[in-house]
């Protein structure tokens, strides 16, 4: 239970970090809070040559706050987030939502952005930022470039980040006063990573309403417009379970009680949002 | 070897530390302070909580270079603490441990609790406390050993620290060390010392049970007899899967070979051997095979049953069912979602590599390991169809 051998850097500016994130001649791994690769380390499933800290860098923990969007850097924690110590434009959906990831002491390391490069279907901030529509901001060689959250993860452990891209950031929209939210995540044990993913965002005022299956065993499954996964209906009313059903089903989950635990969550999400 | 210099329980120490020493190992192993517990040295039990910068953290998950210049608490620093006191009498006398192993990692997170609990709610302390495995108490004493102090500190008036009074951002422990700089050279790459397995997988399937299994087909556009006869090359069908390679006479019925799967950061090379049965009657195949992936040290063993349908058009239908075994540290990550998708992706990629051969356009060159879970959106994804996708292996997260 202990990590190969290898060797530590810890840049302190961004341009530092993409260079040796860059190294073709090395294995070389970024690490934020070790909360994920940690254990990855340890039980040596990976095996870097190099890794490199990206905590000393201070623009990855900024808090930038515009009138429609806070930029949080990726270092920000889970507990940072729940806490309350950085601004909050969703009406508390994120501070309730990084009060359910594990469990306080891997709250206290872990951050946003380790949690979204990870790319784990079952984790937390890959469904719920997805759901909020927000951007992932990365830099890289190239300079900077912008990726939609929902798009983020390719496949299980699998980011669109480039070798040696760094992601930054994520940029997270103001929901309005009036917006709806709702999340469900379900596992068996407290703090565990999730089986099944529900949330829904609807904001009218916006013109937004978007609804993920998230934990999915792949990529979260996405409906960009959720309006029509009420059948017709308004938003809030019974959910369309066949149109569910064919997305999931198309989504590659066909296991008929996967599809039940997924959809119910979905169903406690929005009655979540809609209640009173 | 870098230097660590951080603060224990209010005393300065610098010790000489492998980048890849873990806190908990620094502080027991360089301060002889074995106070602080490792269980499963992953994250999940908590029995390694110690406080960094005031708020807790998992020892074991947390390399002490990454920490430098910061403020640790252990369970031997708590001696004068007055909420430390308070929780010790609290557990001595509501029976709050047994055998005494996740009692130090207890006493941190409770710490940390009793600072932040706005009141002694028991559902919201087991929730607080769900981090902190106890295999001999059955939680009872320690969730009424917490609510007491709580509920006590509370009626002295001292309020609940919202946050345990931190104001830093990012993750505990970090920001107060200096820049380091990588060293120059770049480490020499290992080279795999590969020793050849024998080809031939020693047991028999009969009494052989597969932990997962799963069903999967796809079509090919090409005639049933042609996919028959591709299939009988073993070496050409090795190059259409991602990662894989035989050694040797790649029509014998047994075969040696190599499957490399990188998924994320996790790469694995399986070094093994696999015993190819065909029936020219049914068209059907079983491939069984065993590897071993030397830098984790796991190991897998599976099999492959193959049934080649004849579809009106002209075209193939491959049906797979695939079972296998995995054990060691690789199986700690193989949740069967997860491998759900690797296979999928796998499949896909086979499945428009054997197309592309037997229309002529493929190169020949051997594809590269599985690597993008792009794979699984191309061209080929909507023909992909699961079928009895029942998948009875473990879905432990
Ligand atoms: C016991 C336990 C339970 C957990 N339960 C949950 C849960 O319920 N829900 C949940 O969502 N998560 C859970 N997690 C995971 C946790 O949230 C991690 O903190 C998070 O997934 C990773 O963040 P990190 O900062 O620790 O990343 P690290 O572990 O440092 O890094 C993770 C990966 O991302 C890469 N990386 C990190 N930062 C960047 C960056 N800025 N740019 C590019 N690449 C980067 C690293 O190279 C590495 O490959 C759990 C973890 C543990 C140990
Ligand atoms: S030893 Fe650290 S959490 Fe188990
Ligand atoms: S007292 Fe034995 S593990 Fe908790």
């Amino acid at each position: 239970m202990k990590p190969v051998r290898f060797d530590y850097a810890r840049p302190a500016d961004l341009a530092a970090a993409v260079a040796l994130g860059g190294r073709g001649d090395a294995v070389v791994k970024f690490i934020a809070g070790g909360q994920s690769l940690g254990p990855m380390l340890n039980l040596r499933l990976v095996q870097p040559d190099l890794l490199v800290d990206i905590t000393a860098i201070a623009e990855l923990k900024r808090v930038d706050q515009t009138a429609d969007a806070l930029i949080l850097g990726s270092c920000i924690t889970h507990a940072d987030i729940e806490d309350g110590r950085v601004p909050d434009v969703t009406g508390g959906a994120m501070r309730a939502v990084a009060a359910g990831i594990a469990y306080r002491a891997v709250r206290n390391r872990g951050t946003v952005g380790g949690s979204l490069a990870h790319a784990d279907p079952s984790a937390d901030w890959i469904s719920a930022l997805s759901a909020l529509g927000a951007q992932a901001i990365v830099h890289g060689a190239r300079g900077e470039r912008r990726i939609a959250v929902e798009s983020l993860m390719t496949g299980v452990f699998e980011s669109g980040l480039e070798p040696g891209e760094l992601l930054t950031g994520v940029e997270i929209l103001r929901l309005s006063p009036s917006a709806r939210w709702g999340y469900y995540k379900h596992c068996r044990k407290t703090g565990e990573l999730a089986h099944a993913i529900g949330a829904y965002l609807d904001d009218p005022e916006r013109g937004v309403c978007r609804a993920v299956i998230g934990a999915t065993g792949t990529r979260p499954l996405v409906f960009g417009d959720a309006a029509a996964l009420f059948g017709g209906g308004a938003p809030g009313g019974a959910i369309d379970r066949g149109f569910a059903e064919r997305a999931m089903a198309a989504h590659g989950m066909a296991d008929a009680i996967e599809q039940q635990i997924h959809f119910a969550c979905l169903r406690r999400a929005v009655a979540q949002a809609h209640r009173a | 070897m870098t230097t660590v210099s951080l603060t224990i329980n209010g005393r300065a120490v610098t010790a000489e530390a492998e980048p890849r020493m873990h806190l908990a190992d620094f502080i027991r192993e360089t301060q002889t302070l074995t106070g602080t517990h490792l269980g499963c040295e992953h994250g999940v039990c908590g029995a390694c909580t110690v406080l960094v910068d005031g708020v807790p953290v998992r020892s074991c998950i947390t390399y002490a270079v990454a920490c430098s210049g910061a403020s640790v608490t252990t369970v031997e620093g708590l001696d004068d603490d007055e909420i430390g006191k308070e929780l010790r009498a609290a557990f001595t006398r509501e029976h709050a441990l047994q055998c005494g192993y996740c009692t130090p990692g207890m006493l941190m997170s409770a710490r940390d609790l009793v600072v932040r609990a706005p009141d002694a709610d028991e559902h919201a302390i087991r929730v607080a406390m769900s981090g902190n495995l106890c295999r001999c108490t059955g939680y009872v004493g320690i969730v009424r050993a917490i609510q007491s102090v709580i509920a006590d500190r509370r009626a002295r008036g001292i309020a609940a620290v919202p946050g345990a009074g931190r104001t830093a951002l990012g993750p505990a422990g970090s920001g107060h060390g200096e820049a380091i700089a990588a060293r120059v050279a770049a480490p020499a790459v290992t080279a795999a010392v590969v020793s050849r397995e024998p080809a031939a997988v020693s047991e028999s399937l009969a009494d052989w049970q597969p932990q997962t299994r799963f069903a999967r087909s796809f079509v090919v556009n090409h005639a049933v007899d042609a996919v028959w006869d591709f299939f009988a090359d073993t070496g050409a069908v090795a190059v259409c899967l991602p990662g894989a390679s035989v050694s040797g006479d790649t029509s014998a019925r047994n075969v040696a070979g190599k499957m490399r799967i990188k998924v994320g950061p996790i790469t694995a090379e399986f070094h093994g051997a696999a015993e190819i049965d065909r029936d020219p009657l049914t068209k059907s195949g079983t491939i069984q095979g065993s590897g071993r992936d030397r830098r984790s040290s796991s190991a897998t063993r599976g099999v492959i049953r193959y049934r080649l349908l004849p579809q009106g058009d002209g075209a193939t239908e491959v049906e797979l069912d695939v079972g296998y075994r995995l054990t060691g540290p690789l199986a700690q990550f193989s949740r069967s979602d997860l491998v759900n998708d690797i296979a999928s992706r796998l499949i896909a990629a086979f499945a428009q590599n054997v197309e592309a051969r037997l229309s002529g356009t493929a190169a020949t060159a051997p594809a590269a390991e599985l690597n993008a879970g792009r794979l699984f959106f191309s061209v080929l994804a909507e023909r992909i169809k699961t079928r009895l996708s029942h998948l009875f292996g473990r879905r432990d997260g």
